[in-house]
């Protein structure tokens, strides 16, 4: 990693035939002022950011909207990336929910989402893209991990997650107490994590 | 088990709905206060985003159109970036926080959405914001600039023009690697005006390095025969400043021939090919640098 940052000179030179850069890598280059590597950095996470982005917010154009001011964001604050507290991934994805939900709410449209939404569960939409392997298996493990929490569990994520609404939100659409969507979404969690085997 | 439900819950209920985005501003800044003094709860917030972020990954990719990353490149080249904080351990409990980066200013579509964020770089610290640097640290600005050249002078952006560019282009690879030296140097300076017959022209320039670049968003092509070409402008007349053409989509930049002396007006006409020696056309942009 590091003599990768020192040496900014045509292309890195991998030896064993591995090409392709890691995210951290990627990333570490662009808080140097790498716009090369922001680039590449670009075409490995792009569809993965806009397609979070666009399950938030569903229109198409402002969620490239939105998506194009996550990558801004990105290259602005590369240098704040700590890889002890996660993956360059998470870092890239907390940024681009966070993004996706400070849209929805600030929009009036935010407000008229059908609650469907987020009641929907999370499902495979794989028509547009096609897509690698990994990402199926990837896509795979978090449906089995979802499965493993109750139902209401489930639905609470899927609303705050995917839908974008607040706790206190949660609880009108659900009509419960705040208390209790925020230990649901806890407990749902920690479940996730233990699922997915998370560990910092 | 299940707390009661006034608002001063132990925080520690809270690391789910705070990891899902689902805690009001308020709440937010109080879990991460509460994080930032309990390690517990810091890794515990840790854990459940890096959860939260395989959530994400779990939504369907989709694939952004060409235009996105065209604009999103263009803007990089007259956007800041924050210089690294050190020992940020236990102060900043929000995992890898950057939200108070960036301005919550509605996008717009070009590049001058950038500039103005620039002027008012959102909520940080006072003495964050006085140490935003353009290219804060010159390290790997070649190959950066390199990249900027080849979106800029290439016209439509495509990721192996980047490539290409460093090896082919020396030309550009020189301008580029100006462009780099005035936007890395410390009194750079930038004005922004509108081009007369549309688009946004920015203006960077280092009185240190009397040297000035001009970056125009969505600047006209012109017929074959014609060039712009920029000038220096000063109480002696206009002084001719290099040709150049507008790329076919997106941003151009020229940095200009000559010297620049403080106080120097720049301006872009339309002239002969070949350019002229005194412009014969209005200028279609003119900024007052400083």
């Amino acid at each position: 990693m590091l003599e990768l940052v020192t040496s900014n000179r045509g292309p890195i030179d991998v030896e064993g035939g591995e090409p392709a850069e890691s995210v951290e890598t990627l990333l570490e280059r662009t808080a140097l002022g790498d716009q090369q590597a922001f680039s590449e950095l670009y075409d490995r996470v792009a569809p993965r950011v806009l397609g979070l982005v666009k399950r938030v917010l569903i229109d198409h154009a402002q969620s490239e909207e939105v998506a194009q001011e996550i990558f801004l964001e990105i290259w602005k604050s590369a240098s704040r990336f700590e890889t002890t507290r996660g993956s360059a991934m998470s870092w890239i994805l907390t940024m681009t929910h966070r993004r996706a939900v400070d849209r929805v709410r600030a929009s009036q449209a935010g407000h008229d989402r059908d609650e469907r939404i987020g009641i929907r569960d999370i499902e495979p939409a794989y028509d547009q893209v096609s897509e690698s392997v990994e990402i199926r298996i990837e896509h795979e493990r978090v449906k089995r991990a979802m499965a493993q929490l109750t139902a209401l569990q489930r639905q609470a994520i899927s609303l705050a997650y995917y839908g974008g609404y607040s706790h206190s939100e949660v609880a009108g659409i659900l009509s419960i107490p705040v208390g209790t969507v925020k230990t649901r979404l806890r407990d749902g969690m920690i479940r996730l994590r233990d699922e997915l085997g998370v560990t910092s | 088990m299940t707390g009661p439900h006034d608002d001063h819950d132990d925080p520690r209920l809270l690391t789910g709905a705070y990891a899902l985005d689902a805690v009001s501003r308020e709440d937010a800044e109080a879990f991460e206060r509460a994080a930032a003094r309990s390690d517990v709860l810091r890794e515990e917030a840790d854990e459940l985003a890096a959860t939260a972020s395989l959530l994400g990954l779990a939504a369907a990719p989709v694939t952004p159109s060409e235009r996105m990353k065209a604009e999103l490149m263009a803007k990089l080249a007259i956007t800041p970036q924050l210089p690294a904080v050190e020992s940020t351990t236990g102060q900043d409990a929000r995992p890898n926080a950057p939200e108070t980066v960036v301005a919550d200013a509605p996008a717009a579509p070009a590049a001058d959405a950038t500039v103005t964020e620039l002027a008012a770089p959102a909520s940080g610290a006072a003495e964050q914001r006085a140490r935003v640097r353009w290219f804060a640290r010159p390290v790997g600005l070649l190959t950066a600039v390199a990249a900027a050249a080849a979106l800029f002078v290439g016209g439509g952006f495509v990721g192996s023009a980047i490539i290409n560019s460093t090896t082919n282009s020396t030309t550009i690879d020189a301008s580029a690697a100006q462009l780099a030296a005035i936007t890395a140097a410390d009194d750079v300076q930038r004005e922004t005006v509108q081009v007369t017959d549309g688009g946004t022209a920015t203006l960077v320039w280092s009185n240190d390095l009397g040297r000035s670049a001009v970056l125009v968003d969505g600047l006209a092509g012109l017929p074959d025969g014609k060039v712009y070409e920029a000038w220096y402008i000063n109480s002696g007349g206009a002084i001719p400043a290099g040709t150049f053409t507008a790329s076919a989509d997106g941003t151009t930049w020229h940095v200009l021939d000559g010297a620049l002396t403080s106080g120097d007006a720049i301006g872009v006409t339309v002239e002969p090919a070949g350019g002229s020696t005194a412009p014969t056309t209005d200028p279609i942009l003119v900024v007052q640098s400083a």
